[in-house]
Formats: structure tokens, C-alpha cells, sequence
């Protein structure tokens, strides 16, 4: 008996009819990240044409921000990226801030800072617990959600909410920090260092997820930029791009920290920018403590229906997703007459429709997860 | 199976002790419903990040026999968690009609009950019941897990309401989902 | 390299470029004489370094936000200390420059530099078109998809201009002040 595999001769293979098929990623699947909907168009298992079509979550923001007074819109903010709300109420009140001409006390802004780090350490914990799910490890995710459970109770002691937090008010911040929530704040520091490493031993260093996500979806530094990418999207393929360092806002000048850059733009890199970015957030939250100022955490002078003079303003900040920006143009009313966010998922996604053609079906979904989009970013 | 259920209250009208046979058989199958009610994956917008939340480590909803599943065809429930736009409207119509009965539809958070903050936008469903019938409402903005889990509890409460003799309707397909004494 | 050297540098190589009257706070903002300058600015700049276009977007200056597309005013006096004068939300400010134009906004970036531009072009409002950055900037394939779904810009040389975020029933651009929303199935 011949033990050989069977294989087509070359005349079967000749009447073999092989077709492209169309399949339809979306909008309701789990790996998704949210109502993202991607038609794919396969030719075995390699993908010819990439499709993706958003606008399933498009709730018309910059249009209601035009009937909503300075201070209504920053509840609006907090649903943009909802997964880590602080850097969104943060951009919108530096951008009115400048146009109002008003500047938040030094107390105010340390504890800006505190929030947007550990919103960081959060939004990357979820990254980090989904990531795996999409590649196949269940694990990770409940060990994540133990970490960022501690995180939203500390948020919840300070404003309230876990999740949509409007607490970063025009003029500084909503309610001062007491002793006893800087004292639980430091406990979690010290308990959440170990856990670092224990994340690194479990997925960052694991030969399946290396195998599965290194050399998968490579962006070069020039396609990069061109690409528009931010976050740690653009410095997993080496770019050092930190809009903390470019435009340091709110005193990110007088912290210490490093700026995790990748070496190949592969979807390990930039998974290994988040882990990393995780770290040096302990750092600034760390200093920030050290270095709380005494004082005022609002501003006075901030009117209770704020009319700017007529003028435009733009302010950006180094989101967990990447760069966030806000262009604000006032005509001297209540509400903003113009309000473009610049919106760094929306952006990153763009690429998708080129990268993905010429891989296989299975790596999408590790394409896709590694660029950590959020439709409510997306979609505005 | 469906044919002994349809068939069951006309065979136990003439036999002696027939209604204790079609209480037990209400009491098993409800209790068989509500103690394992897999709920489809559909988070839209910030919703969706509580809802993992409570599948999660902390409020983890396995005890109470609650497994996300991800095609339409294998869940029992679908938890509209999130902003529904206009858009989106005819997908969750499809997945809907999808599930295989007895459904229900738990709507999450002030946007599918009723639009939430963006009631006064072009592009927003103005709550999710306009297209497909709600069991539950849960408010909040977003809700927490717990109120989803409570959520859930109540469902469980009505699924126990069931009956044989209504064709198990539950009593929201009856009356339709908007009257709260269902 | 400060705001000055590089106005000073981009004139010398586009004399008809001048500062926007109305500056974006802090940023070096420039305004373009007519949209034919605006591919030769776009790859000159990309060359001396410029080479991250941020952002994409567009300013309605017609006037003040017609209430016919949303569905109900917000009303402000319930928050004002009694004996305070009431307030007209909606309501023009006078002396503002409100024109039927739409002003098209692109920014700049210079990673190594630090620096920004933010580049401005003034279209009439029922022809408002410009030409693409797509084929220099990938960067612009989304975002002028984006202002022409909400908008109407039509972006000369786009290879797929169509909408990206709005349903296919909605009829209109939605961000222009005069957008009067249309009813459609979804609406009571």
C-alpha cells in the first residue's frame, strides 16, 4: 500500500474551479472590540480584499456638542473612548480652558495627571485581558479584570462612576482627593508592581503568543507616520512620538518616565509598548504622590454657563489609545460652534483595509486586536 | 420535545390529577430556563465593558449559570448593551429573529431603553424597544454589574411565571413590553 | 525651529501664503490664497519633515446651528440664580463673521521638530471641493471620507469618496448649520 498523503495530480487541480469568497466579520462577534463590520474577500485562506465599514456605533457627538453648553459637553466626552474616560474629559477641558483663557491650580493638575495614568494602567489591563481572549487564552482576562476591579473602586470613591466619570472639570478637577483615598491609592501601587511581572509571565514572554503575534501585521517606521498612526501603534514600529514629551500639558515636563518603543511594528511590539507603558504610568502615579501639591483644585473665575470669546483652540493628549485631539472653535456663545475630535481609533483603523490583504484569515483577529481600537472612538 | 409540551395541557383536562401534572412540568421547565440562561454577546458601547465586567473575576455571573455565547442560534437572551443607532438597527433585527425561542431581551443602559444623552441626535435609535420587544430595562449610565445581575435575577423571576397553559408565552410577549405589570 | 522661521520659510517658497486672521491659540496658523497651492504646499512640506498629517477637518461659518435637525432645546435658564437675565441659547453673536463659507483645516506635524501647522483653505458653500491628500498623506483616505459624508466636500481625486459613518437612508450632510433632518422609518 502506498503510505504517501493523497495529493491532486495536475489534472485534477486543472478542473478543480477554485472562487473568492466574501465573509462578513461583524458587526456582532465576539472579537470585534464592538460594532465594527470588516467583508472580507478570501481566496483559500488568504485574504484578497479587505473591506472595513464602521458608522455602527455613530451617535452624532460633534454635531450635538453645538446645542450643549462648555460644561454639558464634557459629559459627552466621557463616552468617546469609554474604556478610559479621564484623557477624554481632560482634552476637551484644555482645549475650552484655552479659549476661556483660564488656567487649572498646580493640585488640580497633579491630580489630572494621577487620573489619566491610572486610567492608562486600566484601559492597557482590558487591552492586555481581551488581546489574549482574541488569541486564544482565557486566563489572562480574569486576571486582569481582578486589577482593574481595584482600579474602578478607587475612581468610584473619588467621583462616583466607574466607568463615565466626568470628573475633569473646566477650571481643574470635580472634588479635591482626601488622605484616606491617596493612602488606599498608595496600597494599590505597592500591591499592583508584582503583578506586573506575573502579567509578563503568563502572556508577554509565552512561546504560543509570541509565535501567533511576532512578525504578524509589520508596519515600517516611514508607512508608519504616513499612516497617521498614534500611540503605542506608531512607537511599536520605533517612531518616538509621545504627545506627554511633544506638547507636555498639565506638568508632564517635571515627571520622570520612559517612553516604551518597539524595534519591528509587529503585533508583539506593540502589545510589549502596552505592557511597558503599564509600568512607567505606576512611575508617574508614584511621583505625582510624592510631589502632591497643597492648594485649590479649582480654578476660580470659571462662569456657571461659560461664553468664551470668538476664537479657536486645539489641544491634544497622549490617550491610551494614541493621540487625542480636540479643535474647538468658538463664536462667543453657549455652546461650541465647532468641535472636531481627532480621533486616534478612527485613524489607526484606516490602515486595516491594506494590511490585512495578503494575510491569513487566522491572523486578522490578531491585526485587528493588537491595533486596540474602541468603536465608541471610532464612531463618534 | 415541543410536541408533548404543545399536547400536554389538552391530554392532563380530562385526567384526574392532570393539573398537578402540568404544574410540575411548568415548575421543571422553568426551573431548567432560568438557572441556565446563556445570553448572546452584544455589547455595542460602554455597556458592553460592564457587562465583562460582570462576567469577570469579581461579579462573575457563571454562578448563577450565566455563559456568554456567541452566535444567536445557541443564547437564550440578548442583552442590547449600549447606544443603538439607526444603522445598527437592522442588524439586531436579523440576530433577533435569529435566536430560537423562548427569547428575551434584556436592554442595558439609559441609550436602549430610551436613546440616553444622545436622544436629540440624527442618527440614535430612540430606545431599542422600538424594534424588538424588552423584558427588562436596566437603568443607569452605564449600570453596574450588579444591576445587570439583578437584572437577570428579575428575569429569572419572570421566566418562573411561565406556563404551559399560555403556550409559554412569557407574560411580556403577551401584553407587549411596555406594560410594566407584566 | 519657532513659529517665525518657519513662516518665514514657507513664504519664501509660496509668496501669496499669509497668516489666518483668526489664529488657532498657540499654533502657527497659515491660509491658503486658492486650492492649487495646496498639493505644492502639502509636498514641499512632507519633504522638510512635516510628514505626519494630524488632522482633516472642516468649519461651517454660516451661522448659528439650525434647531430643525435635533429634536428639542436645551434650556439654561433653570441653572441661573434667580434675578439673573435669561439666556438665548442659539442665538447669533453679534459682530461674529458669519459667512456661507466652509473652511477646510489640515495640520502639520513635524515629529522630530515638535512643531505644528495648521494649513486653512476658505470654499464657498455650494461648490466646496479641494484637491486630495490621499495620494501623499494614506493618512487622508479616512478623514476626507468622513468631511464629505458630513459635510459635502468633494476631495478632487479621491479613489473612494463615499460615506463612511452615516446610514445610507440619511439624506443630507449632517454637520452644516442649515441641516434640516429628514424623517425616516426610525423616527415616531
Amino acid at each position: 500500500m502506498n503510505n504517501a498523503p493523497v495529493q491532486p495530480d495536475n489534472e485534477t487541480v486543472g478542473k478543480l474551479k477554485t472562487d473568492q469568497m466574501f465573509i462578513n466579520l461583524g458587526p456582532q462577534h465576539p472579537s470585534t472590540h464592538g460594532v465594527l463590520r470588516v467583508g472580507l474577500t478570501v481566496e483559500g485562506e488568504v485574504i484578497v480584499k479587505a473591506v472595513p465599514d464602521i458608522g455602527y456605533l455613530h451617535r452624532g457627538t460633534e454635531k450635538l456638542a453645538e446645542v450643549r453648553g462648555y460644561h454639558h459637553c464634557v459629559v459627552l466626552t466621557d463616552r468617546w473612548d469609554y474604556v478610559s474616560a479621564m484623557p477624554n474629559n481632560l482634552v476637551f477641558c484644555l482645549a475650552a480652558e484655552k479659549l476661556m483663557g483660564v488656567k487649572a491650580p498646580p493640585r488640580a493638575d497633579a491630580l489630572r495627571v494621577i487620573m489619566c495614568e491610572m486610567n492608562r494602567v486600566a484601559s492597557h489591563l482590558l487591552f492586555f485581558g481581551t488581546y489574549g481572549i482574541d488569541i486564544g487564552a482565557y486566563t489572562p482576562f480574569l486576571y486582569a479584570f481582578r486589577e482593574r476591579e481595584m482600579i474602578l473602586d478607587l475612581f468610584e470613591m473619588m467621583c462616583g462612576a466607574r466607568l463615565t466619570y466626568n470628573y475633569i472639570r473646566l477650571g481643574g478637577v470635580m472634588v479635591d482627593a482626601t488622605p484616606e483615598w491617596l493612602a488606599k491609592l498608595r496600597e494599590f501601587v505597592a500591591y499592583f508592581k508584582p503583578k506586573l511581572d506575573e502579567y509578563d509571565s503568563l502572556l508577554t514572554y509565552n512561546p504560543i503568543f509570541m509565535a501567533r503575534t511576532e512578525g504578524v501585521g509589520l508596519i515600517g517606521p516611514e508607512e508608519a507616520v504616513n499612516w497617521g498612526l498614534s500611540g503605542p501603534n506608531l512607537r511599536g514600529s520605533g517612531v518616538n512620538y509621545d504627545a506627554r514629551r511633544a506638547d507636555p500639558y498639565c506638568g508632564y515636563e517635571n515627571y520622570e518616565f520612559d517612553v516604551p518603543l518597539g524595534k519591528t511594528g509587529s503585533c508583539w511590539d506593540r502589545f510589549f509598548c502596552r505592557a511597558q507603558e503599564m509600568r512607567q504610568s505606576i512611575r508617574i502615579i508614584e511621583q505625582a504622590l510624592a510631589k502632591l501639591p497643597e492648594g485649590a483644585f479649582m480654578a476660580t473665575g470659571v462662569a456657571k454657563i461659560p461664553k468664551p470669546a470668538p476664537g479657536e483652540s486645539y489641544a491634544h493628549v497622549e490617550a491610551s489609545r494614541g493621540d487625542l485631539g480636540i479643535h474647538l472653535v468658538s463664536d462667543g456663545g453657549i455652546s461650541p460652534f465647532r468641535m472636531h475630535v481627532r480621533a486616534p481609533s478612527f485613524i489607526n483603523l484606516a490602515m486595516l483595509q491594506e494590511k490585512l490583504v495578503g494575510m491569513k484569515v487566522s491572523d486578522v483577529i490578531a491585526l485587528l486586536g493588537s491595533i486596540d481600537i474602541v468603536l465608541g472612538e471610532v464612531d463618534r | 420535545m415541543g410536541m408533548i409540551l404543545e399536547k400536554l395541557p389538552g391530554l392532563t383536562k380530562g385526567l384526574p390529577g392532570g393539573e398537578l401534572l402540568l404544574t410540575t412540568s411548568d415548575y421543571l421547565i422553568d426551573l431548567g430556563r432560568r438557572q441556565s440562561l446563556w445570553p448572546m454577546t452584544f455589547g455595542l458601547a460602554c455597556c458592553a465593558i460592564e457587562m465583562m465586567g460582570s462576567y469577570a473575576s469579581r461579579f462573575d455571573f457563571d454562578r448563577m449559570g450565566v455563559i456568554p455565547r456567541a452566535s444567536p442560534r445557541q443564547a437564550d437572551v440578548m442583552i442590547v448593551a449600549g447606544t443603538v443607532v439607526k444603522k445598527m438597527a437592522d442588524p439586531i433585527l436579523e440576530i433577533y429573529h435569529q435566536m430560537p425561542e423562548p427569547r428575551f431581551v434584556i436592554s442595558m443602559g439609559s441609550c436602549a431603553n430610551c436613546g440616553g444623552p444622545y436622544y436629540d441626535s440624527y442618527s440614535v435609535l430612540k430606545g431599542v424597544d422600538r424594534i424588538v420587544p424588552v423584558d427588562i430595562y436596566i437603568a443607569g449610565c452605564p449600570p453596574r454589574p450588579e444591576a445587570l445581575q439583578y437584572a437577570v435575577v428579575k428575569l429569572q423571576e419572570k421566566i418562573a411565571k411561565m406556563s404551559l397553559k399560555k403556550g409559554l408565552a412569557t407574560a411580556q410577549q403577551e401584553k407587549g413590553s411596555r406594560d410594566i405589570n407584566a | 525651529m519657532t513659529q517665525d522661521e518657519i513662516f518665514a520659510s514657507i513664504q519664501a517658497k509660496f509668496p501669496k501664503i499669509e497668516k489666518a486672521a483668526v489664529i488657532v491659540k498657540d499654533y502657527l496658523t497659515i491660509r491658503l490664497p486658492s486650492k492649487d497651492v495646496l498639493l505644492p504646499l502639502a509636498a514641499w512640506l512632507k519633504e522638510t519633515g512635516f510628514d505626519y498629517l494630524e488632522m482633516v477637518t472642516a468649519v461651517d461659518y454660516l451661522g448659528p446651528v439650525d434647531m430643525k435637525g435635533y429634536i428639542r432645546q436645551m434650556n439654561f435658564n433653570t441653572f441661573l440664580p434667580d434675578g439673573a437675565t435669561p439666556q438665548i441659547e442659539s442665538a447669533a453673536t453679534p459682530n461674529y463673521p458669519y459667512r456661507p463659507v466652509i473652511d477646510l483645516v489640515w495640520s502639520f506635524v513635524s515629529i522630530t521638530d515638535k512643531a505644528r501647522v495648521i494649513v486653512r483653505l476658505e470654499t464657498p458653500r455650494d461648490a466646496s471641493s479641494a484637491p486630495t491628500l490621499s495620494g501623499l498623506f494614506k493618512t487622508a483616505d479616512w478623514q476626507e471620507r468622513e468631511i464629505f459624508d458630513l459635510f459635502g466636500v468633494t476631495y478632487e481625486g479621491h479613489p473612494n469618496l463615499t460615506k463612511i459613518l452615516t446610514p445610507d437612508f440619511l439624506q443630507g450632510h449632517p454637520l452644516r448649520k442649515d441641516y434640516a433632518h429628514v424623517k425616516d422609518r426610525y423616527d415616531e
